[in-house]
């Protein structure tokens, strides 16, 4: 089970070089992807503001005695001044693992430590807290599971009013969400959703922030499809919050508008209940339709706002690093809303022209540096696209066609969406196919898609020259001036069937004058004597 | 992802089966996959300004001509190697030649029946150099011919005498040279060339789903019914079955 810790620079007298920093990446990176099959992908947060309190972290050695943590935890039950100093060193010693082991160990050491959070010192009950939050964050059960019985505690000073403390309490409870179910089971029973839509609302960004991630990492549970959306969830009518902070223009920055966007993403993107179509942000109880329509379209205009704005952003030149990380949340958010529900797309159309344009510039932008965004902006355009008009001609009058064939080299998914695209477009009729067979570049695209090795790719692009074949005359002149017949003829005999025969279809009906089907032919060969003719001529 | 099963249609309709569809995506799908893991690098703080982007993956391209099923990376190795494997190839002895030319020099002198008659009589074999009209009365002549006036290599990979006995497995067989920083092409060609000797060549479709492994399928047995009763070099739109890497050709020049 894999479980998240920071990187593991701990110490700071320690300098890593830049390979070691990478190695260490790519490992973490394959160890995740892991994790995420196996469905134990999680992974907890310690945000570097919360460590200190504007002193500065004295550089520490990166090891310690069971002397040393014993000599500080003694040193914490006197109810003297010397406590405050002692929880400091405490908080800087339990960055290390073995030290935190140490710790718990210790009789009674956990008690005392949620005894001090919950002291009526502000200064002391804060350090306590830090405590805790680096106890949570540890990636071994043994010692992060020991402050649950912290979590009454945690809720209760949830509507307190010192933002920092709120802030790291929040933490706190996230990193202990993530967990087990078990956890979970235990924070609902306690009233964490509520006590989070509440937090929602506060009027301290970093708070909000916290407030939404605690909430994501209840939302990504295996589990939340089914015991906790739908109850908790919906009923504390946590959405309408969620949908607001998705909002450029807002105060509190894009990093609770990432969080927020996680959390909607969770919700929307819920697994279908048994054959129910996606009733995803239905309001158990409200009345029915009214309700989810309100709540879905206003997800979608906000969502469609947003990506409008991050899409003129780029374009100007006036990025924020990691923009690309509300981007994409956001677009499956999209892109899911859109799939089952009719008036929700209607919301979009409006914004057809912005919204292509947009993620037209976010293909390109990050297709080179995270190209996964490239693929899941392509699938959300997939489901724009698909039988829709408004969105194809839209396509025509922004030129986006050559945007997207540039994307046609590459595999991983994104050519077979382009593909897709290209049929989508295809398929609205002769009008649609004559503006595509024009587009200069389609062919030679179409021919390259034809030679790869993919044979999905491969049966996709017979697909869509079908559809431009079949209503346009003008393309099969075209297609074939490009070189598409010797294309087209390297495949006839591909090992794959449904390859061989989509081409060998197009073949017959489109090029007979040009290659006529060989086994018609193959009688004439069986010739007893052959005389070679040319000789006698050349001869 | 998964693009929904094929329709059964009769064979007398089209065999197509696109048509638009919206695509709902659940958290959990593999497709998310790459967005997940960014995600809680995000959480745990990985991502540096160290960090590395990720370059995306470019399409493979592959020889469709079953049988062959080589990769290639980019669109220039995979044209290179196919206008060079699979276009001028003799149909009955599979060889692949580096020009037309040479294809029907090759298919005269060793698949044509008559040629032997006529040679006894005419100087029949022809210099291999195009532009050259000097015919010989033996290929060792012309051999001499090309040493002496073109100043050809006395191994030239392209004029190997007939051998009166044919061992479908000779090393001799390479069909191919190319420059000298060899692709490993040619092995692979000279390897597949063995195994598709040893099958059968009859224009016969058959609808394997998957192509004959290169290294796999010694059928010597075959061999022996099968030859072809025809030596004719295949016309530019012909092609074989299952299991021919006959490709298709440019129209042959006039001389």
């Amino acid at each position: 089970m894999i479980r998240g810790t920071g990187p593991g620079i701990r110490s700071r007298n320690r300098v890593c070089g830049v390979e070691e920093i990478k190695a260490r990446r790519r490992q973490q990176e394959r160890a995740l992807r892991k994790a995420r099959k196996e469905k134990q992908l999680v992974s907890k947060r310690l945000p570097r503001g919360l460590q200190g309190d504007g002193e500065e972290m004295e550089i520490r050695e990166t090891s310690v005695t069971q002397e040393e943590v014993l000599q500080l935890y003694q040193r914490i039950q006197h109810g003297s001044d010397d406590r405050l100093a002692a929880l400091r060193s405490l908080h800087q010693v339990l960055q290390l693992k073995e030290a935190q082991q140490m710790f718990v160990r210790f009789e009674n050491s956990i008690r005392v430590l949620i005894g001090l959070f919950t002291s009526n010192l502000a200064s002391v009950q804060l350090k306590a807290a830090q405590c805790l939050l680096e106890l949570s964050h540890s990636d071994d059960p043994s010692i992060s599971l020991v402050c649950l019985p912290a979590t009454p505690y945690l809720l209760t000073y949830l509507s307190g009013q010192s933002a920092k403390f709120t802030e790291l309490c929040l933490y706190i409870l996230g990193n202990l969400a993530a967990e087990n179910e078990a956890v979970r089971n235990q924070l609902l029973l306690q009233g964490v959703i509520q006590a989070l839509a509440i937090c929602l609302q506060s009027p301290h960004g970093a708070v909000v922030e916290a407030a939404a991630y605690s909430l994501s990492q209840m939302l990504q549970a295996k589990e939340a499809g089914e015991k906790i959306i739908p109850s908790a969830v919906l009923e504390a009518n946590l959405t309408p919050h969620l949908i607001r902070l998705l909002d450029l223009d807002s105060e509190f920055g894009m990093q609770t508008a990432v969080e927020c966007a996680w959390c909607l993403h969770y919700i929307v993107s819920r697994k279908p209940q048994e054959g129910r179509l996606i009733k995803t942000v239905c309001c158990l109880s409200c009345s029915g339709v009214n309700c989810e329509c309100m709540i879905s379209q206003n997800l979608i205009r906000q969502a469609v706002i947003l990506l409008i704005a991050l899409g003129k952003a780029i374009e100007s030149g006036i990025t924020t690093d990691g923009v690309e990380l509300l981007i994409y949340p956001v677009a499956r958010c999209l892109g899911n809303l859109i799939v089952s529900n009719g008036p929700a797309r209607s919301k979009v159309q409006p914004h057809a022209s912005d919204v292509l344009r947009a993620l037209s510039t976010f293909t390109s932008r990050f297709l080179q540096s995270r190209p996964f965004v490239t693929r899941e902006c392509l699938w959300l355009l997939n489901n724009l696209t698909a039988g829709d008009e408004q969105f194809c001609s839209a396509i025509f009058h922004l030129n986006l066609v050559p945007v997207f064939l540039q994307l046609i080299p590459f595999s991983g998914g994104i050519n077979t969406l382009v593909l897709m695209l290209l049929g989508n477009i295809a398929e609205m009729g002769p009008e649609y196919c004559e503006k595509l067979q024009q587009q200069t570049d389609i062919f030679p695209a179409l021919c390259t898609t034809l030679r790869t090795a993919d044979p999905e790719v491969v049966r996709l692009t017979l697909e869509v020259l079908n559809l431009i074949l079949s209503h346009c005359q003008q393309a099969c002149v075209s297609f074939a001036n490009q070189s598409g017949i010797s294309a087209l003829e390297a495949i006839q005999y591909n090992s794959n069937e449904e390859i061989r025969v989509r081409a060998n279809y197009l073949m017959d009906r489109y090029f007979t004058h040009k290659a006529p089907r060989c086994l018609e032919m193959g009688k004439f060969l069986n010739l007893s004597i052959s005389f070679p003719f040319w000789l006698i001529l050349d001869f | 992802m998964e693009l929904p099963p094929a329709l059964s249609s009769s064979s007398s309709s089209p065999p197509f089966t696109f048509s638009s569809r919206r695509i709902f995506l659940p958290k959990e799908d593999e497709f998310f996959e790459d967005g997940d893991i960014y995600r809680h690098l995000y959480l745990r703080d990985a991502i540096t300004s160290v960090g590395e982007v990720e370059r995306p993956k470019v399409s493979e391209f592959c020889c469709h001509i079953a049988g062959c099923s080589q990769l290639f990376d980019t669109l220039e190795n995979y044209e290179h190697h196919y206008n060079t494997f699979h276009r001028n190839v003799c149909s009955s002895c599979k060889r692949s030649f580096p020009s037309s030319h040479l294809l029907d020099i090759h298919i005269l002198e060793w698949h044509d029946s008559l040629f032997q008659i006529l040679a006894a009589k005419q100087n029949m074999y022809i210099c291999l150099v195009e532009s050259c009209t000097e015919k010989f009365k033996a290929s060792s002549d012309r051999k001499k011919h090309l040493v002496k006036v073109h100043g050809y290599p006395s191994d030239f990979r392209f004029d190997k005498p007939k051998k009166p006995k044919r061992n479908q497995k000779n090393q001799d067989r390479s069909p191919h040279d190319m420059d000298v920083e060899t692709s490993n092409c040619q092995k692979e060609t000279n390897s597949l060339f063995c195994q598709i000797a040893a099958e059968s060549v009859e224009p016969v479709e058959t609808m394997e789903a998957e192509s004959p492994p290169v290294s796999e399928q010694e059928n010597p047995s075959t061999l022996v019914q099968q030859r072809p009763s025809y030596s004719y070099r295949v016309p530019a739109t012909i092609c074989f079955g299952h299991g021919s890497v006959r490709g298709f050709k440019n129209p042959r020049k006039k001389k």
